[in-house]
């Protein structure tokens, strides 16, 4: 197993580098740069532009400005924001982590949803249950999430009027934008948590939508295939339980692919939560990244782009190693 | 069925001449669902298609005064109001007033006014339009007299009839998505071809390039090249010395949608190719003395067409979804003189909106949905229709 994980591990390093390299190329394209914008405003002196541009080692060439970058990055270092002055990383930790927030319970809400629906619409095949099923994924699969995440909010505000008595005059069902309370600051950690939690519902359940919707279709099909096989047929002649054989025998087969999807996921779902994130005024990772572009902060934008780079790669690399360890079949010779 | 079966055994050559196209076209007829959203799609299509004569307003029409921003969707009328028989549908006349609370401005409807019926057929020179960049006019389906307006689904921040930018809406957003299609095809087919005939260090060089691709996350790539070749110093712009117009940001929302999607097509083509080319008849070939290209172009290719197909049509409504989402953070085709779902989405968003007092201008996202699903259905028919296993 070992020399695998290793193997594999090595494996990403040229991948990484090819990434970065096309980043940072397309980077590159983009005419002027921030300075040059700057050097627009009247008060700056065009001194104080020369020597910004050459701190950040503007005037060089392209592929010196690769390779002091990368090799800064080596060092753990993504490099100063032209806007702010401060180290990039100082910028992106938090929206990073607030994404994160949102991926994680979007994820536990996914299998949480999705499970149940694709075992029973496979074990009750063609009922009406089922077609319902396969009916509300088409319907997720289909559906814009940015939409999606605005009709809900249409949604809360209309059903104001039929709840308000329940939840205080003028209140909400559930709150439709921000991470927090203006009071958040004010509260215990406990409640600060579940503040938290509270606004992350809406936008988690929006960014999962699409992902339940495929994955219950995917768990049907599968659940269907095993629970046709003969050792379904074996099991159930042995005499055992309905629930056994279902949970058991054809689940555990049938699950393989998702639990190999794990690694996949979060990264994939990071960039999933992305257009929702901006409906929903969440201080995450597509707002910066899109605020970023828009104020040509090159490195910040680099940043982003390796760090969710970097989670993909390793997101795909343990989705390979857990396909190796659940499924006996795969030899990693 | 079997009956006719029985009755063709007597002729089994005819029987035996149907084509793939056919037996394909049969199977899918009889795929429920893919037919039901195969007419949504020759719907949406013709009417985007005959957005200017369906829609009672232009793209870009709206008035200063009287003031039409925000306004609700209007009443249309079946009964007359003295009699109370049926009579033709008519509007009213609405005016803009401040509401004394909370001074939002509210429309309201002109009931003593004047009543305008729905005439059929109008001339509207204020709205002349192009059918398919080759005749002019200014016939439209429907519309009323000035200075009633007949706003369907309300109107937008400027006043601006929702109906007809969503028919407007309609020519980009649907295109975009089979535009995009043929440039991740032509890539994927090339590229995956390739890797897949000469293998050894061709595939390991675009494989890859693949994976280089696939680590960056799609969205982020997508937001960094829109936003790159929408700006008019963009390099590809100066090389040719263009003066960026909207159909050219449009081609160039249709080469990057393509450039970021063909990654996966590509992998799957190089596999499909890599077993192919063990098969006997590519052997054959071989063997005959055909040229690689013969070979690649005639055999190979070719036997990945079903399978092609069928993921082609399932990539469609990613693509869709894909512009629709460029086009609602502002990066996507011009909004001066044309219009995407996701643009329209947008106004939604705008700041000091809130969507519980304007909720029509979520009526765009529906076309969307109606869209990518339809899409959805008839790749899964048509993926059924060419699988042998699925046969009814």
């Amino acid at each position: 197993m070992l020399p695998f994980i290793i193997r594999r591990f090595f494996h990403l390093i040229p991948t990484f580098i090819g990434s970065t390299l096309l980043a940072f190329i397309i980077s590159q394209l983009v005419p002027g740069d921030f300075l040059s914008q700057k050097a627009l405003e009247p008060n700056v002196r065009p001194e104080t532009i020369e020597r910004l541009r050459e701190r950040f080692g503007l005037n060089q060439a392209w592929y010196v400005q690769y390779f002091r970058w990368m090799g800064n990055i080596a060092q753990g270092d993504l490099g100063l924001s032209f806007d702010s002055n401060q180290p990039v990383i100082n910028l992106i930790a938090r929206p990073i982590r607030n994404s994160m927030y949102l991926v994680i319970l979007s994820i536990v809400m996914l299998w949480a949803v999705a499970i149940p629906l694709g075992v029973y619409s496979a074990v009750r095949q063609y009922s009406l249950g089922d077609q319902l099923v396969s009916a509300v994924s088409y319907f997720g699969l289909a559906i814009p999430n940015f939409f999606f995440a605005q009709v809900l909010i249409l949604a809360i505000f209309l059903l104001r009027g039929y709840t308000g008595e329940w939840f205080g005059f003028n209140k909400l069902l559930l709150p439709v934008a921000q991470m927090t309370s203006t009071n958040h600051l004010n509260l215990s950690p406990i409640r600060q948590f579940l503040d938290i939690f509270w606004h992350m519902l809406m936008p988690a359940f929006v960014v999962a939508t699409s992902g339940i919707a495929g994955f219950t279709r995917v768990l049907r099909g599968q659940m269907l295939e095993h629970l046709g096989s003969d050792f379904i047929r074996t099991a159930r002649a042995k005499g055992l339980g309905k629930r056994s054989v279902t949970y058991k025998h054809a689940l555990r087969p049938a699950i393989i692919p998702f639990v190999a999807g794990i690694g996949g996921l979060l990264p994939a779902l990071i960039g999933g939560a992305g257009l929702v994130e901006i409906v929903v005024s969440w201080p995450g990772i597509t707002p910066t990244f899109l605020e970023a572009i828009r104020q040509q902060d090159i490195y910040v934008v680099l940043g982003l782009l390796v760090i969710s780079s970097l989670l993909l790669m390793v997101g795909n690399l343990i989705s390979d190693l857990l396909l190796a360890v659940v499924d006996p079949r795969i030899r990693y010779g | 069925m079997r009956k006719e079966r029985a009755l063709d055994a007597g002729t089994p050559l005819e029987r035996q001449s149907k084509s793939q196209g056919q037996v394909v076209w049969e199977q899918f007829r009889k795929h429920k669902a893919a037919m039901i959203g195969g007419g949504i799609l020759i719907a949406m299509y013709l009417s985007a298609m005959f957005a200017g004569f369906l829609a009672p307003y232009d793209l870009n029409e709206y008035r200063r005064f009287p003031v039409t921003a925000f306004q609700p969707p209007v009443k249309i009328h079946w009964f007359h109001p003295e009699t109370g028989r049926l009579t033709r549908p008519f509007i009213y006349e609405y005016s803009a007033e401040r509401d004394p609370v909370t001074r939002q401005r509210v429309y309201i409807e002109n009931r003593d006014g004047e009543r305008y019926p729905i005439r059929f057929f109008v001339h509207r020179p204020d709205a002349t339009y192009k059918v398919l960049g080759l005749f002019s006019s200014d016939l439209h389906l429907f519309g009323v007299d000035e200075p009633a307006r007949l706003f369907l689904w309300g109107t937008n921040n400027l006043g601006k009839d929702v109906f007809s930018r969503v028919l407007y809406g309609g020519q980009v957003s649907l295109t975009i998505g089979i535009l995009a299609v043929w440039v991740s095809l032509l890539l994927g087919l090339l590229l995956g071809g390739l890797a897949g005939f000469y293998g050894g260090r061709v595939d390991d060089f675009i494989m890859r390039l693949v994976e280089v691709f696939a680590a960056i996350p799609g969205l982020f790539l997508l937001i960094v090249l829109a936003s790159l070749l929408r700006d008019p110093r963009n390099p590809v712009a100066q090389a040719f010395g263009l003066q960026m117009t909207s159909a050219q940001l449009f081609l160039m929302v249709v080469i990057v949608l393509g450039f970021v999607g063909w990654g996966g097509l590509a992998r799957v083509i190089r596999g499909l190719i890599l077993s192919i080319r063990e098969f006997e008849y590519a052997q054959a070939a071989k063997a005959l003395g055909a040229s690689e290209s013969r070979i690649l172009w005639r055999h190979l290719l070719p036997a990945t067409a079903s399978y092609v197909i069928v993921q082609l049509t399932l990539d469609i409504p990613g693509f869709i979804l894909a512009e629709t989402g460029l086009s609602f953070i502002g990066l996507g085709p011009s909004e001066v003189d044309t219009a995407s779902w996701g643009l329209l989405l947008r106004d939604a968003t705008a700041r000091g909106i809130s969507i519980q007092f304007v909720p029509w201008l979520l009526i765009p996202g529906i076309p969307i949905f109606l869209a990518v699903l339809s899409w959805n259905l008839v790749g899964d028919g048509l993926r059924d229709a060419f699988d042998p296993k699925k046969r009814r």
